[in-house]
């Protein structure tokens, strides 16, 4: 257990050295942000509410949706992989006493304490400011989101690891790492709009896919969308999620490893 | 009792065929064309605890293949390896605690962060304990000259500087085998100088069992008391330097001053070589013509003003091995 907190600490060392790049993506994505508030603002103009969210409602859930969303630039699993099979760096992580998914996971958590640090609070705490967003209902509430942040984080973290084994076996992964993360992901995670509004039936594709768990779910938590047993419910789906994602991981990677050690990579 | 036992070991790749050209390729989708490359063939060997061994060859010999499996990193195709009772490729997460490997093209050092961290990581990856820790890495910071780039983030040292580091940090969780596969590529002659008297000194102080592969011969004829020279897979020679001087290294060079210039030169059982002015180097076989009978027969018809014998080269007995095949 020591070695992996050794990991995170290094990897959250790590991330401090690129200072300059962080702020401007700090800086970046608040625009962005500035551009969903006042797209929905004008939307809003003239109605108290739609799907059951009102104005404040929406802000709400856009801020802390987009907040979440941080994770997806800063965790770069799937390409560190990659880059350690390209390079050869995955043999010297063979050759060490280390659980090879624990130790990425490990360096993924220290990167993104930095990200939760320096990216998401301060945001976060600007649009509070700024805005008159809800607050949740209840410490419980803020307990359960918390939770759910933690197995949302794990599912894109076991979604990132699966793409990046690929890379033993395919040369290039970036193709399937552009349409997973940045395309089938943001589009089903609900970081865009609550999956309330979509179409019914994407609405319902999504509801079986582990991507809403990334993100809707800690949302929806937060804002109060989703209250009482429907909230152990989301849980208990993201749970599923969870153990299936990190258990498939583990598999894929074994049959990596088989490759790897049979055929020399 | 040996530390390392190989028994015929081979490793076989099958290699997918791809013509070039478009027409050829887009056929390659359809059916494709195999290959069986033997990277290691029935390879045999022992090797005792202490012993630092070279371990030689030319590109594509088969050096990689054979440390990969040692290692554990690759399971032979048949054939057994066995490291101090283990069975590398089986039992990794046990044997890997107990070795240090150095890529001489890779590093596992941290590239962000100064050296200093990535052994602090490393301490905690093998769990060795503090005061080990400590001992390990005063002793090879003091034997390496560490201390200044301690502090400096890896991307910033030189190649030179950067295997330094790199064999540190493969030695301080104190592995009884210590595999190195090129450890001297890219290096200039001083830095070259300094990981091979480093070797020696490990394995000489600590005890530490060394392999290394190179294809720069000077590394083993300085260090290495025993050599095994492979060449398509198969080992081909495996013995003591001075053996394979003494079998293989007949032919002697005297280098010839002279003090004037002669139109033709020619000396019974021996061959001008080279010439350059009025300097010949003249290569004679030692169990034809002994050195003093060659001299005298050179003096008898050419006034010389300097001259020096000098001993084949390993290199040269290598690159002649490799030529011709070993001869009994």
């Amino acid at each position: 257990m020591r070695k992996y907190l050794a990991f995170t600490a290094k990897a959250f060392q790590r991330t401090l050295t690129y200072r300059f790049e962080l702020w401007v993506e700090l800086f970046i994505n608040v625009l962005f942000m500035l551009i969903y508030v006042c797209l929905w603002k004008a939307l809003y103009t003239g109605k108290t509410a739609v799907e059951g969210y009102d104005l404040n409602g929406i802000l709400t859930y856009i801020v802390v949706s987009q907040t979440l969303l941080s994770f997806h630039f800063t965790l770069r699993i799937a390409r560190v992989i990659e880059e350690k099979v390209r390079t050869g760096e995955v043999v010297t992580d063979l050759m060490k006493p280390v659980d090879f998914q624990l130790m990425l996971f490990a360096t993924g958590i220290g990167t993104s304490f930095h990200t939760v640090l320096f990216n998401m609070l301060p945001k976060l705490m600007l649009f509070y400011v700024g805005l008159r967003l809800l607050v949740p209902s209840s410490i419980l509430t803020v307990g359960f989101f918390i939770v759910s942040v933690m197995l949302g984080y794990v599912i894109l973290f076991s979604i990132e690891f699966l793409i990046g084994i690929l890379a033993f076996w395919v040369v290039e992964i970036r193709g399937i790492y552009f349409a997973v993360i940045w395309g089938i992901s943001w589009f089903f995670s609900g970081y865009f709009l609550p999956l309330e509004h979509y179409p019914v039936l994407l609405a319902k594709i999504a509801e079986y896919l582990p991507f809403q768990a990334i993100i809707y779910s800690p949302t929806v938590i937060y804002v109060g969308g989703i209250t009482g047993k429907a909230v152990v419910r989301v849980l208990q789906i993201q749970l599923f999620w969870t153990v299936a994602l990190i258990g498939l991981g583990r598999l894929v990677y074994r049959a990596a490893l088989r490759k790897l050690v049979i055929q020399g990579g | 009792m040996p530390i390392i036992t190989v028994e015929n070991l081979s490793k076989q790749f099958t290699v997918r065929e791809r013509p070039g050209g478009f027409w050829s390729g887009l056929g390659s989708l359809f059916s494709r064309r195999h290959r069986v490359v033997h990277a290691v063939d029935d390879v045999n060997f022992a090797l005792e605890r202490g012993e630092l061994v070279g371990y030689i060859g030319a590109n594509g010999a088969g050096k990689s293949t054979t440390i990969k499996m040692l290692t554990g990193v690759l399971v032979p195709t048949s054939g057994k390896v066995n490291v101090m009772e283990f069975t590398p490729h089986r039992d990794r997460a046990e044997y890997t605690r107990r070795i240090g490997v150095v890529f001489g093209q890779r590093t596992q050092l941290w590239w962000d962060l100064p050296v200093i961290d990535s052994f602090e990581l490393l301490k905690h990856i093998y769990e060795v304990p503090e005061d080990a820790y400590q001992q390990n890495l005063a002793f090879f910071s003091e034997l390496l000259q560490l201390h200044r780039l301690l502090s400096v983030p890896v991307r910033k040292l030189s190649l030179g500087e950067r295997m330094r580091c790199d064999l540190t940090a493969a030695l301080l969780h104190s592995p009884e085998i210590l595999y190195l596969d090129e450890p001297t590529i890219g290096l200039d002659v001083v830095a070259k100088e300094q990981v091979r008297q480093f070797l020696k000194r490990v394995n000489e102080e600590r005890q530490v069992t060394v392999i290394l592969t190179t294809h720069d011969l000077n590394d083993v004829e300085k260090i290495c008391q025993r050599l095994i020279i492979v060449d398509t897979g198969r080992i081909i020679y495996d013995g003591g330097i001075d053996a394979l001087k003494q079998r293989y290294g007949r032919t002697r060079m005297l280098i010839v001053d002279l003090a004037r210039t002669y139109s033709e030169i020619q000396i019974e059982s021996a061959d001008v070589i080279r010439r350059e002015g009025n300097r010949i180097w003249l290569a004679f076989d030692r169990d034809t013509i002994s050195a003093s009978d060659a001299i005298t027969r050179l003096t008898a018809h050419y006034e010389i003003q300097d001259l020096t014998i000098s001993e084949p080269e390993i290199e040269e007995i290598v690159r002649h091995i490799y030529q011709s095949g070993i001869t009994a």
